[in-house]
């Protein structure tokens, strides 16, 4: 039996699109190992938003070749849609495989191992073939709706390696949502890279909400990350349906309206206030978390402290930090005065710092309260693990609850670890 | 996949507005683009593709663009180099910056710095009979590009270096001194700064945010 391996790297989409692979293989012959293992076969699925992306995206392939020199090796992902030619300078990869051909990766490795060498470009590209990843690899099923983004924002390059929208047609997405929901899934992610935008034979993103929260069954919905623009308030009633969790991660970026600006976002800090206000409003504890990018091109330090005000009072209890790198081929990358970086370091250690607090306080608003846990695993003590409706980790003791039930758990104390848990009992 | 197609096209008109400004036509090869969107433009087969927003009209069967070189640039100058039957490469048309069917008959201002005016231009040639006003802000009234094309009473021009504007000054000069309607819709469009500015003086008018659309070009 084969053995191989997986390395994902950046964000949700690509995270579905390998445990998609991963469950193919794992229905195939193989052996599925850890990434650190010696393996026949290796796939890095890379990213490249960043400059660090690319980076450990490299780090990847090299480690993989340094433990198997002999090695099928199959590189695919965003870094390779991005830089063919710098790609090429990796050693020894047997298959570059851009994002529109990534569904065939089984379909390439299986040729390669019976013999036949296939050029992954002449493959009929599909962004949406994948399967279902298999019910033992998570409790939680990642649906993807949408590929691509039209918004171009100055400092992105998803336009260019994912593409333009292209959003999944909804009847697609009902019978993948009814499949995952058949196998005994009882949390989907609604996955893509700009799924607000979700626009398909007329159905727009609240009209898909409202569709699947209508399907029966005791299952919930995650709606992963969002851009602050392209719906209405017809959304946040949305958010307040029992199915759907009360978490959003609404990208920030920038709390400077001129960085605001200057980075093409669709939105001003105060119309990003307005929908926090809005959903605040209806679900107080309702768990917000974002990005922010520091450094962008002309980020004075008021720029930064109208970010550091905005991310203090909004209280987000997790918060992604990017350090602005340049991506060629986007607007920014063109822009005068870059910013240095030991002040981007600076400005997102202080970002980082200030997040930590807000996460433990957040956390720690939900001591005394309930929280409907689907549980993900549960160890060698006894000890069940699982995120509550509010995407928080807690643990409980499991009593007679067993993998992928829903338990009520009354939340005691929180465990002030690097990541803060919360702590309960059923 | 939902991959971005290039195509060629061959210039089919030159117009030259200003010593840096002109207007590029092309055969329309059926692309489809609903006022303001934009394109991506470059040399054919260069991976440098700036965005142009479409200047002409929906219904017209050519595509024009109207763009000014820019003296640090490098894809504004190529484009200023090209002949009637050169080839370009165009990317199809994106973006948001539209008008929304339900508010095609509402009073709209729209607000532009030099050739910030292309998708207005668009606007009104696609939309015959909007109740709009264009203010174009200029630094000198040679800039006014095809301003005939526009309706006296609606047009605008704000110039800051000459006397010859229809006021004299920049656009946030003349938004200090004019009050804004109520329920007036405000799409604006060019250079950063100065949409920034004209954001916080509709603001102190009580335009709010929801009622205003934003073009950035630099
Ligand atoms: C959505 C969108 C639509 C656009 N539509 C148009 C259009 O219809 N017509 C047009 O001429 N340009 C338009 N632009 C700008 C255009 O894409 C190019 O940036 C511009 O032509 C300069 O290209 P370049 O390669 O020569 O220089 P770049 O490398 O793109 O820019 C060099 C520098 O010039 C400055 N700059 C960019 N554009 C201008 C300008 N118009 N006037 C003065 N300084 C500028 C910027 O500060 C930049 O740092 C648009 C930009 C965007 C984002």
């Amino acid at each position: 039996m084969k053995k191989i391996a997986f390395k994902t790297l950046g964000c949700r989409l690509n995270q579905f699109e390998t445990d998609s692979i991963v469950s193919q293989f794992h229905h195939g012959d193989y052996e599925i190992v850890d990434f650190s293992e010696v393996a026949d076969v290796y796939v890095v699925n890379t990213c490249t938003v960043t400059k660090q992306g690319d980076s450990r995206s490299r780090q990847a392939v090299n480690f993989a070749n340094r433990k198997n020199p002999d090695s099928l090796m199959v590189v695919t992902g965003c870094m390779v849609n991005n830089h063919m030619d710098n790609s090429q300078n990796l050693q020894d990869v047997t298959y570059f495989v851009k994002n529109e051909q990534k569904s065939s990766i089984f379909h390439i490795v299986e040729s390669h191992l019976g013999g036949e060498m296939i050029i992954p470009s002449d493959l009929k590209p599909d962004t949406f073939n994948y399967s279902p990843a298999d019910k033992t690899m998570h409790t939680r099923s990642m649906i993807k709706i949408q590929d691509g983004c039209d918004n171009f924002c100055t400092f992105c390059i998803v336009p260019k390696v994912r593409g333009r929208a292209v959003s999944r047609p909804p009847h697609d997405i009902m019978e993948n949502i009814r499949k995952v929901l058949d196998f005994g899934f009882k949390e989907i992610i609604l996955t893509g890279v700009n799924i607000g935008r979700y626009d398909s034979q007329d159905w727009n993103f609240e009209k898909l909400l409202e569709s699947i929260v209508e399907i029966s069954g005791d299952f919930r919905v995650r709606i992963s990350s969002i851009e602050p623009d392209g719906y209405g308030d017809r959304f946040i009633e949305l958010l307040q349906h029992p199915k759907v969790t009360p978490h959003l991660h609404l990208c920030l970026q920038s709390g400077s309206d001129r960085i605001l600006l200057q980075m093409k976002r669709m939105y001003t800090s105060s119309e990003y206030r307005n929908i926090i206000d809005k959903i605040k409003r209806e679900i107080p504890d309702f768990n917000f978390t974002t990005d922010i990018m520091v450094g962008f091109p002309g980020e004075t330090e008021k720029d930064f402290q109208q970010t550091v005000s905005m991310v203090e009072e909004i209280g987000f209890s997790h918060v992604h930090t990017f350090k602005y790198s340049i991506r060629n081929g986007t607007r920014a990358a063109r822009m005068e005065d870059q910013i240095r970086g030991n002040v981007k370091s600076d400005r997102s250690e202080i970002i980082r710092k200030l997040a930590e607090e807000n996460k433990l306080t957040y956390r720690r608003t939900f001591i005394g309260k309930d929280q409907r846990v689907l549980i993900e695993k549960i160890n060698r003590k006894g000890i069940a693990k699982g995120y509550g409706q509010h995407y928080i980790p807690v643990e409980f003791p499991a009593n007679s609850y067993s993998r992928n039930d829903f338990a009520e758990v009354q939340i005691k104390e929180i465990n002030r670890g690097k990541e803060p848990v919360l702590v309960g009992v059923v | 996949m939902n991959l971005r197609d290039h195509k060629i096209y061959r210039i089919q008109e030159i117009r030259e507005l200003t010593e840096s400004a002109f207007i590029l036509r092309f055969d329309r090869h059926g692309l489809n683009f609903m006022a303001g969107q934009h394109i991506l433009i470059g040399l054919e087969g260069s991976s440098e593709l700036r965005e142009y927003s479409v200047y002409s009209g929906e219904k017209d069967d050519f595509l024009e663009i109207l763009v000014k070189e820019v003296e640090t640039g490098m894809v504004s100058k190529q484009l200023k180099k090209l002949k009637v039957g050169d080839p370009v490469q165009v990317e199809s048309a994106v973006g948001f910056f539209r008008i929304n069917k339900e508010d095609i008959d509402k009073k709209l201002l729209f607000i532009a710095s030099g050739t910030g005016i292309a998708p207005f231009h668009s606007f009104i040639k696609s939309y015959p009979g909007i109740n709009h006003t264009l203010l174009h802000g200029i630094r000198y009234s040679h800039e006014a590009y095809e301003s005939e094309s526009y309706e006296d009473f609606r047009y605008i021009s704000c110039v800051s270096k000459d006397q010859k504007g229809v006021f004299k000054g920049r656009v946030t000069d003349y938004l200090k001194q004019n009050r804004i309607e109520e329920n007036t819709l405000v799409y604006l469009c060019g250079n950063s700064d100065m949409i920034l500015e004209c954001k916080d003086l509709l603001e102190e008018q009580g335009i709010s945010n929801e009622s205003i659309y934003t073009e950035v070009y630099f």
